[in-house]
This record gives C-alpha cells, sequence and structure tokens, in this order.
C-alpha cells in the first residue's frame, strides 16, 4: 500500500548572461512550499529568495519565510554549503524549505554548467556537452571495500544481570560528565572549553570527558587545562560508526569517516579501551512505539549491542522515554549503564553524569572503573537541585 | 531565446509497504543532465536498510554511470538521527556521484515523513487554532529536542511559550 510521495519540480531559467532565474515547488502529502531564487552564473551566489507556504502544520509555520534570506550571500560551491544551509534554514526557519532551497541551488549549479558550455560552444562549436563536463570535473577513484571484521571482548560479562539504581556519590567516590562537546573541536558545539570546564566546576561535577566528534585531545594541551583549571578533564572520543555515535574511551588514534562498528571493536581491544554506545534510540521513539511495534526485547536482537561495554542511559539530549527505553535493553542485556549530558551549549553541561563509587583522576582510572561495571548514571542538575532545596 | 528553461529536474520519492514489517521507498530523478532511480528496503521496527538498489539511465558524468553499486555499503544502516552523516561517510567519497548519495538521504526522509504523515493523520482534528497550538506545544513537550529546532518551535513562537527546557529534559 502506497504510504507517501514528494514531488519536486525545479525549472530553471537565464535571466541575462550571468544571472539564473530559479523556480522550485514541493508538494508532498503534508507540505506544499513554492521558491524562487535568483543566482548569479560566475560565482553562484545566491542573490534573492522569495519562499512562500501553500500548505504546511503548525500554525507557526509561516515564520520561517523571513528567515529564508539568511541563505542570501551563501555561495554554492563554497566548503560546507549544504551543511550550512541544514544548520541555518533549516534548524532556523524550517527543515523542508531547507530541502527546497538545496534543490534549486544544486539545479543552478547544473544549469550554470550549461550556461558555460553555451558560453565556450560560442568560441568551439563542436564542442559535445561530455566533452565539456569531463574538461570540467574530476573523476573520483573508487576505494576498496572494506573487509568485515570478527569482535572480540573479554571483560563485559552477558550473564551477570545487575540491577542499576540511580545512586548518589559514595565517600571518596566521583561524579563525572561523560559526554560533552567543545568548540572548536567539535563543529556543533558553542561552547569554548574553557568555558566548558568553568561551567562544569562551578556546577559541582568532579570531572569531565571530553568527547568531541572524531577528534583525539592532544595530551600535553589537556594536561595543561587541568592544571590550569585544577580539575579533572579526561580524553575521550564519539566516533560516528555505521551503528551510530560510539563514546570511545582509551583509543587515542585519530579515526576520520565512517568506521564498521566491528573494526572499531578491534582497535579498542588492541588499545584496551572501552566503547558506551551513545544514544541508542534517539528519535526512534519520535513515533509512538506501537507504530514502529519496537519493543525493548526486539531493540535486544540489534547487532550493535555485540560489540559495546556499557550503554548511555541518559543522554540529555534524548527524551526520556528514549532514555528509559535505553536503560530496558541494557538490564536486558546486562551491560553497564551511564550518563553524559551530551552538552554541545553551556546550560546543558552537567544535565546527566556517571557516578563512580571509586576515585577517578585520571584516563587510567577512568578505564579501570568503566571495566568493572560499577557505576550508575545520575540526573545530577535535578540532584543537586533537590539538595540544594 | 526568452522564457525557454535552461534546466528542469523533476523528483519524485515515494513511499510503499510491502507487508506489516518492510517498507521500500524509491527515489526517481529526471532532468536535463540525468534519469536515475534508487530503491531502498526497510525493515521495522528498527527502520534497517536491509537492501538498495539503484540504476542509472542517463548521465553525462561517468563517476554517476558507475556508482550505483556501491549503493550497497548502507546496507545495515538505520534510517533516524545521525544517518545523513553515516551515509555520507560510507558512500560519499567512494562513489563520487553526489546525486545517487542524495537520493539514498531522499529515500530515508520518505520512510520518516511517512510516520509523520501517520502521527498527523491519526491525531485529533483541532477544531480551532487554540487546540491546533495546543497539539504542537504537546509535541515538543513530548520530545524536547524539537524544542529550538525550527522557526515554529524557536523561542518567541506561540508554540514553546513558558517552555523550560531544563524542566522538560
Amino acid at each position: 500500500m502506497h504510504k507517501y510521495s514528494r514531488n519536486k519540480l525545479i525549472s530553471v531559467r537565464r535571466e541575462d548572461k550571468n544571472t539564473l532565474i530559479v523556480h522550485g515547488v514541493l508538494d508532498d502529502d503534508i507540505y506544499g512550499i513554492e521558491q524562487n531564487v535568483r543566482i548569479s552564473i560566475p560565482d553562484l551566489e545566491v542573490l534573492e529568495i522569495n519562499g512562500k507556504w501553500n500548505r504546511w502544520t503548525t500554525p507557526e509555520c509561516p515564520r520561517a519565510i523571513p528567515v529564508l534570506q539568511e541563505a542570501v550571500g551563501f555561495r554554492i560551491e563554497e566548503e560546507g554549503f549544504s551543511g550550512k544551509v541544514h544548520k541555518i534554514i533549516g534548524r532556523k526557519a524550517c527543515r523542508h524549505h531547507a530541502n527546497l532551497l538545496l534543490e534549486c541551488c544544486y539545479s543552478a549549479k547544473e544549469a550554470a554548467l550549461i550556461a558555460k558550455w553555451e558560453d565556450k560552444k560560442a568560441e568551439n562549436k563542436g564542442l559535445t556537452f561530455k566533452d565539456f563536463i569531463n574538461g570540467e570535473t574530476k573523476n573520483t577513484a573508487p576505494a576498496q571495500v572494506e573487509k568485515p571484521a570478527s569482535a572480540g571482548r573479554d571483560f563485559v560479562q552477558r550473564d551477570e544481570v545487575k540491577k542499576k539504581s540511580f545512586n548518589k556519590k559514595e565517600e571518596g567516590g566521583t561524579i563525572i560528565d561523560l559526554h560533552m562537546h567543545s568548540s572548536p573541536a567539535s563543529p556543533c558545539s558553542s561552547v569554548p572549553v574553557d568555558q566548558l570546564i568553568y561551567d562544569a566546576k562551578s556546577i559541582g561535577l568532579d570531572g569531565i570527558c571530553l568527547t568531541d566528534h572524531n577528534y583525539v585531545w592532544d595530551k600535553d594541551v589537556v594536561d595543561e587545562l587541568r592544571q590550569k583549571h585544577e580539575f579533572i578533564i579526561l580524553r575521550g572520543n564519539e566516533i560516528t560508526t555505521d551503528q551510530g555515535d560510539m563514546l570511545v574511551f582509551g583509543l587515542y588514534k585519530d579515526i576520520q569517516g565512517i568506521i564498521r562498528l566491528e573494526d572499531l571493536r578491534k582497535e579498542v581491544d588492541k588499545a584496551g579501551g572501552f566503547i558506551i554506545v551513545a544514544h541508542p534510540f534517539r528519535g526512534f521513539l519520535v513515533f509512538n512505539v506501537g507504530e514502529l511495534g519496537l519493543t525493548p526485547e526486539k531493540a535486544m536482537e540489534r547487532p550493535l549491542f555485540k560489540y559495546v561495554d556499557a550503554v548511555e542511559v541518559l543522554n540529555g539530549k534524548v527524551t526520556e522515554k528514549e532514555n528509559s527505553f535505553a536503560l530496558k535493553v541494557a538490564e536486558g542485556l546486562g551491560l553497564p549503564v551511564t550518563g553524559g549530558s551530551d552538552a554541545h551549549e553551556v546550560s546543558e553541561v552537567g544535565t546527566y553524569a556517571t557516578v563512580f563509587p571509586v576515585s577517578v583522576k585520571d584516563e587510567n582510572d577512568l578505564i579501570n572503573a568503566l571495566k568493572t561495571g560499577n557505576y550508575s548514571p545520575i540526573a545530577f542538575k535535578k540532584e543537586r537541585e533537590k539538595i540544594k532545596r | 531565446m526568452d522564457n525557454i528553461l535552461s534546466f528542469l529536474r523533476n523528483r519524485c520519492t515515494s513511499v510503499e509497504e510491502i507487508d506489516e514489517h518492510t517498507l521500500k521507498s524509491t527515489c526517481r530523478l529526471q532532468d536535463t543532465l540525468m534519469d536515475a532511480v534508487v530503491e531502498i528496503t526497510v525493515r521495522l521496527p528498527d527502520l534497517e536498510i536491509t537492501d538498495v538498489k539503484g540504476e542509472v539511465y542517463r548521465s553525462c558524468r561517468k563517476e554517476c554511470r558507475e556508482s550505483a553499486d556501491y549503493l550497497r555499503k548502507i546496507t545495515g544502516v538505520r534510517i533516524g538521527p545521525g544517518m545523513l552523516k553515516i551515509i555520507k561517510g560510507l558512500i560519499g567519497e567512494i562513489s563520487g556521484c553526489k546525486q545517487l548519495v542524495f537520493m539514498v538521504e531522499e529515500c530515508c526522509h520518505g520512510v520518516i515523513l511517512s510516520f509523520t504523515k501517520e502521527s498527523l493523520v491519526d491525531a485529533p482534528r483541532p477544531r480551532d487554532i487554540e487546540e491546533a497550538k495546543e497539539f504542537y506545544a504537546e509535541m515538543v513537550r513530548e520530545n524536547v529536542r524539537l524544542y529550538n529546532r525550527c522557526a515554529a518551535f524557536a523561542p518567541g513562537s506561540s508554540l514553546v511559550e513558558g517552555f523550560d527546557l531544563q524542566e522538560n529534559s
């Protein structure tokens, strides 16, 4: 049975030697959108945008229209153009308008290529488009297909199902926010590392782990930060795999691009490190669970859980339902559970953290503590507020 | 000649329910320079991509004519937040054909939007604008991640009036 359709129609005409006029229409079962965009041919710069809604959902969707103007001045060929459209137009205006704008811009890019060919053809009548385009673009050599690797794990005992309680810190214990992002190491974060540390310290955390996306912090730099702020600062890494984001500790290899989770497991085992699956059900419960039919039992069958040592069950960027679903799955599998704010903004630091009953002062302590499985996540800020009252 | 188009693009993405546990999402592109189709099969409830097929019928770019086979690398990826980064990371560079990668993304978005449509169709029809506002305000309270993710749910919008990020997270 048919469930959904989206149609997009983009037409581009050349207004003059240097300008393209693009008209885009998006029509799907939910939305109806139109855009008119003027784009310069020589530098592919967005000169003007006019957008309108024909059909929309919330009563506040029309607020998106004025924000479209923020894309004026964007250049289609500049690095990170589509990311910028997603981030600025998608997040501040509307992601469906961003989708149509990208479609309009990439169509304009093709039209500009045709325009340039037409101009060249005026000098060289025999020039075919194919010959022209092969002179303009480079081919990318295909890479080798990666071989699958087997996983190995020696310290997580599946048969040991431990019920985790959200304990507060014991005498001599340590509370660490295991998941946070700083700017500019994580382009998605707006908090400079010094600010992150200052905030973590001021709200009463004992330490933090810097888990920037696919980013390895230099040991000396982190040592300096530790001394400067007199605070426990540890290195981690949030690595994107084919099975989602993983918080990795004890592996200081610069991994770029997307790695297969099986391969990451191998690397981490070689380094004697530890893997926590980050926000494993982020976004999966946006639609009600019944619609997808996802149960904790079914979720436990996901292959990714074979390759991780612990599960992040309190993450500041997901819903309460998604966190409690992750907890049910982790408990069912007998995997240890952790918490981390996933802070990208100042206000988010320390929302959640992990309580270790032992002292954790450096990265070795952290790995050893993680491998014991004896720790629990905490809604740190809420607990702190309760104590204050 | 005035008013003659220099480029025209037509893209259609459609999602079909094959059976209770399987969806098929197809993106068909026809424009002045390219004619191609990408089809993904998705298994519920995990929204896992179990099969990907791509065919380029017409393209002046060699890298696009030869890339469809690389799409298979995304088999096993789950549709959901963060999928674009994973898809681009797995096939973006090796395929060399941005259009095919974009078509995979469109197929995935189609699957998500098919569920959005279902939720909206199943929701009670608001009798007036106040009821509509309350429906969407509740949606943000339920899914805190939606807060500040678009103009409608940004500070200043009536849908998030009085919304306390800390209380709702």
